[in-house]
């Protein structure tokens, strides 16, 4: 009994057999994920470290209240959590649509990849209408570097700081926050982007039978973590520069 | 049967082929509702967090760490979800599932080793004044 179950566990990783049920592509999905996790969280702790080195930081219900077609109207905070119920929403579509691909109903493969694809498309945009509405306010990679000139930053900080305070530290706070702003919401823009491209192509493998031939819709699986993963780091960035 | 190279190529062996999932079958339409379910909570909890940072963030004061400290737990809890749920990352293997928490365990070393160094970064410059660049100590004397 007990030698046969010796043999049993050593034969689990002797090959031939998966001891984690998991396919191949699945577990290094997974392994990737985890190293992307790494770099998004280094991006994400060094803007924390220079936030806790620097004296004032900019206020983000001061940064974030404009509202496409809402002209100057103070909507803090508005905007953003369209964006993130946005992801959430293609989320879940995603995971119907993996669901359907476990049933092997093709139609609905079909029906929930396009939302899915739908809605990545929709976040992109409003992230566009967001760098584009906060480059017009002068902000950008660099921007405020030696900036003297109050007026261009004095909005982005909440009335309690210090006069004394903006002025020696108002433009090169700015200047930081803006700097990792645009490079960490632009990196994952970038995912968001990449992985538009990889639904585009899931979806049009669908339709062209390529998983019914296989017999399985693993790829739907497998491109449906990385999906996941992009709304996982999207939770997170909305906390660091939008709540905390 | 059961070759390495075969396991390579052909990993169709770890799907049921011969039985799949009706999507109009009970099973089906319970793990569909599950998943309605964790939406309902993403979305409640994102909404909590916006409702907390509009009502709450200009008026802690001192105590501010205390909001931030429910954002970090809501977000983390977010994060659970997602991973668990929408990831599948519940329905793996132990050992799956520890070989992708362990290593992601380092972060608290990493946050809490990096956030220290910043704020001991601050400490020094405050007390220095590193922290002013000439030029703006002379604008201020004026």
């Amino acid at each position: 009994m007990s030698t046969a179950a010796v043999a049993d566990s050593k034969s689990k990783w002797m090959g031939g057999e998966s001891p984690f049920h998991l396919s191949y592509g699945k577990i290094m999905m997974w392994f990737f994920l985890m190293s992307d996790a790494f770099t998004f969280g280094a991006f994400l702790i060094s803007y924390g470290t220079i936030r806790f080195a620097s004296p004032i930081w900019p206020d983000p219900n001061m940064v974030f209240k404009a509202f496409p077609f809402a002209g100057h109207a103070n909507l803090p905070l508005m905007f953003v959590s369209l964006m993130t119920f946005i992801l959430i929403l293609s989320s879940v579509t995603m995971v119907l649509a993996v669901h359907a691909g476990h049933c092997r109903d093709k139609k609905g493969v079909v029906k929930w990849m396009l939302w899915t694809i739908l809605g990545g498309i929709a976040f992109l945009s409003c992230q566009a209408w967001e760098w584009w509405h906060l480059n017009h306010e002068g902000a950008w990679w660099g921007a405020f570097r030696d900036g003297m000139d109050l007026t261009p930053v004095k909005g982005f900080f909440a009335g309690t700081v210090s006069a004394t305070d903006l002025v020696v530290h108002g433009a090169d706070s700015a200047h930081k926050f803006f700097n990792f702003f645009f490079t960490i919401t632009g990196f994952h823009g970038f995912h968001v982007f990449s992985g538009v491209v990889f639904n585009i192509m899931i979806l049009v493998f669908t339709m062209n039978g390529v998983f019914d031939r296989k017999g399985h819709y693993e790829w739907v699986e497998k491109c449906g973590l990385y999906w996941h993963f992009v709304d996982l780091v999207w939770v997170f960035v909305f906390t660091c520069f939008y709540l905390l | 049967m059961g070759h390495f190279s075969d396991y390579e190529a052909d990993q169709s062996r770890l799907y049921n082929m011969g039985h799949h999932e009706d999507i109009n079958s009970p099973e089906s339409k319970a793990k569909i509702k599950s998943i309605w379910k964790v939406t309902g909570i993403l979305t409640i909890i994102t909404i909590v967090e916006v409702g907390l940072g509009l009502s709450l963030a200009d008026k802690m004061g001192d105590y501010r760490w205390v909001l931030n400290l429910g954002f970090i737990i809501l977000t983390v809890a977010k994060a659970f979800f997602i991973v668990s749920n929408f990831m599948h990352l519940g329905d793996e293997k132990k050992g799956m599932k520890l070989s992708v928490y362990i290593p992601l365990a380092l972060f608290i070393w990493f946050i809490i080793a990096f956030l220290s160094d910043g704020s001991f970064w601050l400490d020094i410059s405050s007390n220095t004044g590193l922290s002013t660049p000439a030029a703006k100590i002379e604008t201020l004397k004026k």
